[in-house]
């Protein structure tokens, strides 16, 4: 990890409210044989950045939808700062900015007309819009391509315009789908970098994503979704921790001789222990006890350590244990 | 609602300027139509019914020199579906006048032979002294007439019925002069009318076409070629249209709209108004050209008709139906692949259909009664109502409602579709 989440910038205030609720919410498709969401619920508090994780076709995108007003549910509720969807739809679109995974911008216009487009779409006239657009592109760093069509863009470029013209009418949450697939490291550092800052000013994020460092960087909440559920969610803290075990990790710096498994093993605590190459993990009943030990182990036969970890799990072994067990958080 | 219209005006302009920006797509949706209607209209003048300035190139090849091929000549030049050349001894041969058919020189070639007026007198005179036709000395006057194989069998059939007239008018004649000199050999002083002409027992016959009857008018080149590439235009911007809400919806910008406070029709608005523009633009560049272009490349000119209101009218409810259809295609395809192939395709079925390549007139009557089917069929026939048959606004107003009837159809279809996806 290179980089620890932010903490939890919502106001006092308004923290009881969430920034969006959901409940029992289920979608199930036309021809579909099993519901893509089936009973979902969730509160993503107000100003945090909240992720969502899940393998192709766990749901996340169908949720998303949800959430955005693309799609409707088959039953159950939705909340967003308060408002009951169904009922208030016009007053939380005002509240609600989408940046899709795929750029939505229209490649024939220049980005300012991209963004005076949607500023005007959103209600914005005047002075304010052509405020709004200054400091969308600023954000952005796109003044200086301000007045080129997009299609001579980079997809780095794209992407940058697609958040902030997501962003032309300020809203309180945005919803990013994959913000970051397939872009080069500078663009998505400067997305991430992006975020931390609207997440600083207190607005409430929600986004879906595959990569695993990327939501251990920027999410400090997250909900695991698979097949249509919800599997697990809290604070990535607690979800680390719901994988703990007696597990210890090492990386040595050339293979250990023959029979050191067997040495290992001797130590007090240890039950299991598997060595590929200059890899070896340690199956223990107290890892704090144990790790004495075979750090002793490994000074007397004159073996280098690389790096060595035990205690929690990493959220892509939380991911894959999770999702390879379904039900079983 | 001033907040939505705002917010449609503004669609409005990012679509034009979405549009305008694609040259290639300009070039299809105004100059194509254009040439199509100048090129058909001038290449296909001989196949529809009246052509007034239809011509047919002519040579008469008067190796005679005499009355004969005078009167032929005199005759087909004052007709103005020809186009006559005169030209007097010597024969170029027949391999020489073939080969000017060939080449499309002329179309017909006119052979008065050498002698023939003297001939004709003088058949003329011995049948007047009463000799028996078996004992005359000359035999009848040949005269031959070329055509080009690639003309209608009715067209040769036309042209040497024509030409038979002639003749008899050039026999009357002088037979005529030939009594006048019997009977003053007799000692009757007689003498014929200077101008003939005038001393004929019947007029010209009068052409009379109507025009107010409902079915059965052929249409002139121009008259059914306009019309038919207006809605044929305006009906294969299905294609733009339909491929340009799909990929809205696979960039992902329809759905960014839909996740703000804009209402569908403001969506829908924005993005179909400006093809409704270029539709009316279309048909006014189409019509002008065939009422001020295409004389001037020697082509038939349209009459506009004297109800400008039917022609709105028309215009307005066949580009609604089209716009209808193009959203309804984007509504039911998946791909920009899939609408472009099924817009095009039912556009060109309900084209062929609907008379747009063929005039209904000349279909058989099943193809008719089908015909019925297609909505370019009840455009064209609004437009035919105007421009044949001298309608008004109330004469087009069921092929209109027609038009505004399958734009609603179309558009319920689209909007179930739409509902079904959420």
């Amino acid at each position: 990890m290179t980089d620890s989440p932010l903490p939890d910038s919502g106001e006092a205030g308004h923290a009881s409210v969430p920034a969006i609720e959901v409940e029992n919410l289920s979608k199930t498709f036309k021809g579909a044989v099993r519901p893509a969401l089936d009973r979902v619920s969730l509160k993503i508090p107000r100003g945090v950045i909240f992720g969502m994780l899940g393998p192709n076709g766990a749901g996340k995108t169908t949720l998303l939808s949800i959430l955005c007003g693309l799609l409707k549910p088959s039953s159950g509720r939705v909340r967003l700062d308060g408002h009951d969807m169904s009922a208030e739809t016009p007053r939380i679109k005002q509240v609600l900015g989408m940046v899709p995974q795929e750029p939505a911008i229209y490649p024939t216009l220049t980005a300012r007309e991209n963004l005076q487009y949607f500023g005007r779409m959103q209600g914005i006239t005047g002075a304010r819009l052509t405020q709004r657009v200054h400091e969308c592109l600023q954000m952005g760093e796109l003044e200086d391509v301000a007045d080129e069509r997009v299609e001579h863009f980079s997809g780095g470029f794209k992407r940058r315009l697609n958040l902030v013209v997501g962003l032309i009418h300020e809203p309180q949450i945005l919803i990013l789908d994959e913000p970051t697939v397939a872009i080069d490291p500078h663009s998505r550092a400067f997305i991430h970098q992006r975020l931390r800052e609207l997440h600083a000013r207190g607005v409430s994020i929600v986004l879906s994503t595959h990569q695993m460092d990327e939501a251990e960087q920027l999410c400090h909440h997250l909900a695991i979704i698979n097949q249509g559920r919800i599997i697990a969610q809290g604070t990535l803290d607690a979800l680390l921790q719901t994988q703990r075990d007696g597990c210890i990790r090492m990386q040595l710096k050339r293979p250990p001789p023959a029979g050191f498994d067997a040495i290992l093993r001797r130590i007090a605590g240890v039950y299991a222990v598997r060595v590929e190459g200059a890899r070896i993990r340690v199956n223990t009943e107290d890892a704090g006890q144990a790790v004495f030990g075979i750090v002793d182990a490994l000074r007397e036969a004159g073996l280098a350590l690389v790096s060595l970890s035990f205690g929690t799990a990493s959220l892509e072994e939380v991911f894959l244990a999770l999702t390879e067990h379904p039900g079983t958080p | 609602m001033v907040e939505s219209l705002k917010k449609l005006a503004t669609s409005v302009r990012k679509e034009t300027r979405i549009i305008l920006r694609d040259r290639q797509a300009l070039i299809l949706f105004f100059v194509m139509p254009v040439l199509f209607v100048l090129i058909l209209s001038l290449a296909l003048r001989d196949a529809f019914g009246e052509r007034p300035g239809a011509t047919f190139p002519m040579l008469v090849l008067d190796l005679d020199g005499g009355e004969v091929g005078k009167a032929v000549v005199t005759a087909f030049a004052a007709n103005p579906h020809f186009k006559v050349e005169r030209r007097g001894p010597p024969s170029p041969g027949q391999a020489a006048l073939e080969q000017d058919i060939r080449k499309g020189r002329y179309r017909f070639v006119v052979i008065v032979p050498q002698g023939a007026t003297a001939q004709a007198k003088a058949r003329i005179a011995q049948l007047a002294a009463n000799f028996p036709p078996e004992r005359l000395s000359d035999p009848p006057v040949q005269i031959r007439m070329l055509a080009d194989p690639a003309l209608r069998s009715d067209y040769r059939f036309m042209v040497a019925t024509a030409l038979a007239g002639i003749l008899h008018g050039v026999e009357v004649k002088l037979t005529g002069e030939q009594m006048v000199t019997n009977l003053r050999a007799l000692g009757y002083p007689l003498t014929l009318p200077s101008d003939m002409t005038r001393a004929r027992a019947f007029a010209s016959v009068r052409d009379e076409p109507l025009h107010s009857v409902r079915s059965g008018v052929i249409p002139s080149s121009v008259q059914q070629n306009a019309p038919a590439w207006t809605l044929l235009a305006m009906f294969f911007l299905t294609v733009p249209l339909s491929v340009s809400f799909i990929k809205e919806r696979e960039q992902g910008s329809l759905a960014r709209l839909q996740t703000m406070a804009v209402p569908g029709w403001v969506v829908l608005g924005g993005k179909t108004t400006p093809y409704f523009v270029i539709n009316q633009i279309q048909m006014l560049s189409i019509l002008l050209v065939s009422v001020y272009v295409l004389p001037l490349l020697g082509g038939d000119r349209l009459d506009p008709g004297n109800a400008p209101l039917a022609l709105i009218l028309l215009g307005a409810s066949a580009s609604l139906a089209a716009i209808g259809l193009g959203i309804a295609v984007a509504m039911y395809a998946r791909t920009a692949e899939q609408a472009t192939a099924f817009s095009s395709s039912i556009v060109m079925i309900m084209a062929a259909l609907g008379g747009i390549f063929v005039p209904k007139v000349v279909m058989p009557p099943l193809m008719q009664e089908l015909a019925t089917l297609s909505p370019l069929a009840w455009g064209l026939d609004g437009f035919l109502d105007v421009f044949v048959r001298g309608g008004g606004v109330r004469d087009v107003l069921p092929e209109s409602l027609g038009l505004l009837g399958f734009s609603l159809v179309c558009h319920v279809l689209a909007v179930l579709r739409y509902q079904n996806r959420l």
